[in-house]
């Protein structure tokens, strides 16, 4: 059995709670032993980064050294903000000792930083450490028939040089994810488009635009549902999916999900554990597409690709 | 007793501003062998020169240091200083004060002026042990190679057999035209490509000085400046090139279809083929890569139909040699892989394309006759948006450089869109308009004006596919806002790269690249088309981006160099070669070991004065002998001495110090 350090941040202990509960199922299922950081502090966010450089980095680094006293190797993060706040500050302590050493001078009493021990996101770690195969052995009730949006949003990925994982513009890791449980990923542009962040509580306007756009081109896309590994991303395109309806005077419908509530459906943990009733959009018109056999229509070929054929003869 | 002369240079600012010259000037002057020094703003000036030449006679001296740049620079300038005044010109030592001190010690002057006082100090030991030496005459082999046959070999071979020179002229693919061969018009006066480039191709066929060799390769050079051996591989073409008519049986009748490479893959060739029609030589070759008889041992179809029994799969390659006295090296450009550009969907969308496809596609004899069209669906697209510096100026993904020709041939893209389909309409995504040459300026505003093609100044962050449409996505700088275009068609200004093969030929030839793959030229400025190879000279992309006019240019400056180096009968060599005393010899040969220019021979000779009995010793082809010293280094008897690097004048400078 892998045992890995869990930093479950804020939201899951509010908002997205049923991205907690589901990532503790999905981890159980897979054999993976979590060990919550035991008194881990506020990430940042937004607000410590924004406003002072020192408060950005020491509030990060605390909950990095008090993972070291885990002796896990690794850690993982559902939420895409911690984890952002949390790579980063690894990324910049590792490279500039001077930095960490300054940094770690204010928080007394912690114990020393070390760097022992790796941050990925829960997207990461399942794609990497347990590994699609590992996935797929152990679902039972494949969610086939779903045609699914992966939204990944901006932070997972991104910046390239500190996350090193997956591709910065059109990753793929989450798509290969819910093709492993049996559902369909959508040709989906959107996947790393900004959908407004925190811009949700003081600018609302924002978000109604920049998630409106995500839901349309996931509409477009032909999914049933969209699926996402952040809670901000998640509030954003479920609770402010009525406002933008309202306001672009059209009807998306598009349940979303997190990536874990789908595995642990897949896995065969029944619906109700999954804390559906949080959702602001119903979840069952998705549903309803399990099972459903599609079948791809043959791409007909090109007029160009026919002629150059005849050209050629 | 010597009297030696040191001559400081001021190099402008780049030596006096970091190094005190006045007091280099007073350390020369308490060695007692100096019996004159001065300094000089610039020394390799005429003014500068004529010091060296009046001090010489005025103050009798029997050695000459100057105290400058690398003697890379203007060794050569100052020897010929010394010849003008009557002395041998290998009396001169150069210390490096420049390279070697004031640009590498810019921040502490006290450490500079003391290194640049060592410098001269060990020159001046060295240049007391100094000899007179001659140069050397070699014999010089009048024919040129020339590698690669697009718009840069053409033209260089063209104007060195225009000077009854011989010259070979290498292509790796069986056609020559290169590039050129796949333009459909050319900036800023479209005229068409082919038809500027076709009679050139077929000169260089009929050409009684040009010996033409495609589908083959350079795979050795050895020797020196003049007297060069080439082997060259050629490729089996499975077609006897004497008997074939270029009837086009064989590719009409062959049923394997390869992706075009000519066309850029938008259509399809044959197994047998000929790159296009207007091939020169216009003969097929077989691909064997696809091949079905070559591969699996089946079909032979095109030998069947050919009525001059022209196709031999028994073929082989064949391996032939030149001698020669010069290289031109035209190898050319490749198009950068735009992949890195995820957020475009590149290799996601059909309808994203490379300039080059879309060259072809406008192209008159190009895969889609002269039509653009969208490739996923065919339809002829109204709306294009053109977007440059794709890899280019773009460290994060690409290369840092400016590929130079890619405002120019996307303004050509959008007046030739304008003739092809009058009712469309460019948008074109640039970051600066570099417009530079002669005609070029107005030739954008023509673009711009005649067309009416919408010049965007800012970055495009995202394409996404919208129903048919392909929406992108950019900034429109100079009014500060997000603009978003729906196009049917984009295409890419990719970065121009030099081929991959380049590290590899440049390592083959014994000259050098740069990190991008770029064959290096021996000055940028004053040296643009040699090598640091003696003998060897660039045209073209191979040494950096260009365009057609710049390449002509270049080439027709190889062909120059080509000419002058092959005026005389033979070619002056630096005396500074080694050579072998006999009497320490002891025939261990180790020397015939280490000379990586295979220079040194063995002889036998008499044991002593008059005996029959021989023993066996070392001896130096001076033709051959570069100077490098590694022979002198191994020698265990001391036997080898290097002209120039004598014992004497290397213990001098240790003393010195």
């Amino acid at each position: 059995m892998k045992k890995v350090t869990y930093f479950p941040g804020c939201s899951a202990h509010g908002t997205s709670e049923e991205f907690d509960q589901t990532v503790k199922m999905v981890m159980k299922t897979l054999d993976v032993e979590m060990e919550e950081i035991p008194d881990w502090n506020c990430c940042g966010a937004t607000s410590a980064h924004t406003m002072n450089e020192s408060l950005a980095y020491a509030l990060p680094l605390r909950n990095l050294v008090l993972a070291e006293r885990l002796h896990n190797d690794t850690m993982t993060i559902p939420c895409a903000s911690c984890y952002q706040r949390m790579k980063v500050t690894k990324a910049h302590m590792d490279e500039d000792p001077a930095l960490a050493g300054r940094i770690n001078s204010t928080i007394v009493g912690e114990g020393s930083y070390e760097g022992k021990v790796a941050v990925k996101s829960m997207l990461q770690y399942c794609y990497e450490d347990v590994g699609l195969d590992a996935i797929k052995a152990k679902v039972t009730s494949p969610i086939s028939g779903m045609k699914l949006a992966c939204y990944y949003g901006c932070l997972l990925t991104r910046p390239k040089a500190i996350t090193q994982f997956d591709s910065p513009e059109y990753p793929m890791s989450m798509d290969h994810i819910v093709e492993a449980l049996g559902a369909k990923a959508t040709a989906f542009d959107f996947k790393t488009e900004c959908c407004g962040a925190s811009f949700s509580i003081s600018d609302t306007d924002v978000v109604l635009q920049l998630s409106g756009k995500i839901l349309e081109m996931a509409k477009e896309s032909g999914a049933h549902a969209i699926v996402v590994a952040c809670p901000l991303c998640q509030s954003n395109l479920d609770m402010r999916q009525p406002d933008i309806e309202k306001k672009y005077k059209i009807k998306y419908n598009l349940p979303v999900f997190y990536l874990t509530q789908l595995m642990a459906m897949a896995f065969g943990y029944p619906k109700d554990k999954m804390m559906f009733a949080k959702h602001i959009i119903p979840v069952d018109s998705a549903l309803a597409h399990i099972g459903e056999v599609t079948e791809e229509p043959k791409p007909a070929k090109s007029k160009k690709a026919v002629k150059a054929e005849s050209e050629a003869e | 007793m010597a009297r030696v002369g040191v001559f400081v240079c001021f190099c402008g600012a780049n030596i006096a501003d970091f190094v005190d010259v006045k007091a280099v000037i007073e350390e020369a002057k308490t060695i007692k062998e100096v019996k004159y020094a001065i300094d000089y703003k610039y020394m390799c000036s005429d003014p500068g020169q004529q010091m060296i030449r009046d001090a010489i006679v005025q103050y009798r001296l029997t050695s000459i240091v100057v105290a400058a740049c690398s003697p890379r620079m203007h060794e050569k300038t100052f020897r010929k200083a010394l010849s003008d005044a009557g002395m041998n010109p290998y009396l001169l030592e150069v210390a490096n004060i420049r390279e070697h001190s004031s640009w590498v010690h810019q921040k502490d002057k006290k450490a500079a002026t003391e290194k640049a006082g060592d410098l001269v100090r060990m020159a001046v030991a060295k240049s007391i042990a100094n000899e007179q030496l001659h140069e050397i005459s070699v014999p010089v082999t009048k024919r040129a190679l020339v590698i690669g046959g697009g718009i840069a070999g053409i033209q260089a071979a063209l104007d060195i057999a225009d000077a009854r020179i011989p010259v070979t002229l290498v292509e790796r693919s069986p056609s020559i035209g290169g590039r050129m061969a796949q333009l459909d018009e050319t900036f800023p006066t479209l005229d068409c490509s082919q038809c500027i480039l076709t009679p050139k191709m077929v000169d260089v066929a009929s050409h009684p000085y040009i010996e033409l060799i495609p589908y083959s390769e350079v795979i050795e050079l050895d020797g020196y400046v003049g007297n060069y051996k080439a082997k060259i591989r050629k490729k089996a073409s499975y077609v006897n090139f004497k008997t074939c008519t270029g009837c086009g049986t064989c590719w009409q009748k062959c049923p394997v279809k390869v992706p075009n490479e000519f066309n850029c893959g938008i259509d399809n060739r044959k197994a047998i083929y000929t790159p296009f029609p207007q091939a020169v030589p216009n003969k097929p070759v077989i691909d064997a890569e696809h091949c079905t008889m070559l591969l699996k041992g089946k079909c032979g179809i095109c030998a069947k139909f050919c009525e001059k029994g022209s196709i031999d799969f028994k073929m082989q390659d064949e391996v032939i040699e030149r001698e020669i006295g010069a290289v031109v090296v035209a190898t050319g450009y490749d198009l950068w892989d735009a992949r890195p550009y995820e957020e475009y969907g590149v290799g996601r969308y059909k309808d994203i394309i490379n300039s080059l496809e879309f060259e072809r596609m406008v192209s008159a004899n190009g895969p889609t006759g002269g039509v653009p069209v969208r490739p996923s669906d065919g339809k002829v697209p109204k709306t294009v948006v053109f977007i440059k510096c794709i890899g280019s100026r773009d460290e994060a993904k690409g290369i840092e450089y400016c590929s130079k020709i890619c405002c120019m041939y996307t303004a050509k893209h959008a007046v030739l869109l304008h003739h092809k389909v009058h009712d469309s309409r460019a948008y074109i995504f640039y970051m600066d308009i570099r417009a530079a040459g002669k005609g070029y300026e107005e030739f954008v505003k023509r673009a711009q004006v005649e067309t009416g093609a919408i010049y965007l100044r800012g970055r495009v962050s995202k394409i996404y596919q919208k129903g048919e449409k392909l929406m992108v996505r950019g900034e429109d700088a100079q009014l500060g806002q997000e603009v978003e275009v729906e196009a049917d068609l984009v295409v890419l200004a990719t970065a121009i790269i030099p081929y991959k093969s380049n590290p590899a030929l440049a390592r083959l030839l014994g000259i050098s690249y740069d990190k991008y793959g770029y064959l290096s030229e021996a000055h940028p400025k004053l040296r643009p088309v040699e090598t640091a190879k003696a003998g060897i000279f660039l045209a073209g992309c191979t040494q950096a981006p260009k365009d057609i006019p710049e390449t002509v240019a270049q080439a027709s400056a190889c062909a120059a160099k080509v000419c002058g180096l092959f005026a005389g009968d033979t070619l002056k060599k630096d005396p500074m070669i080694s050579t072998v005393n006999r009497e320490f010899c002891s025939g261990c040969q180790n020397c015939v070991k280490v000379c990586p220019y295979q220079a040194i021979v063995t002889e036998d000779i008499p044991l002593g004065h008059g005996a029959k009995e021989m023993r066996t010793v070392a001896k130096i082809n001076e033709g051959v002998c570069q100077g490098c010293g590694s022979c002198v280094a191994i020698c265990r008897s001391m036997a080898i001495s290097l002209a120039g690097f004598t014992d004497p004048q290397i213990i001098n400078e240790i003393v010195a110090i």
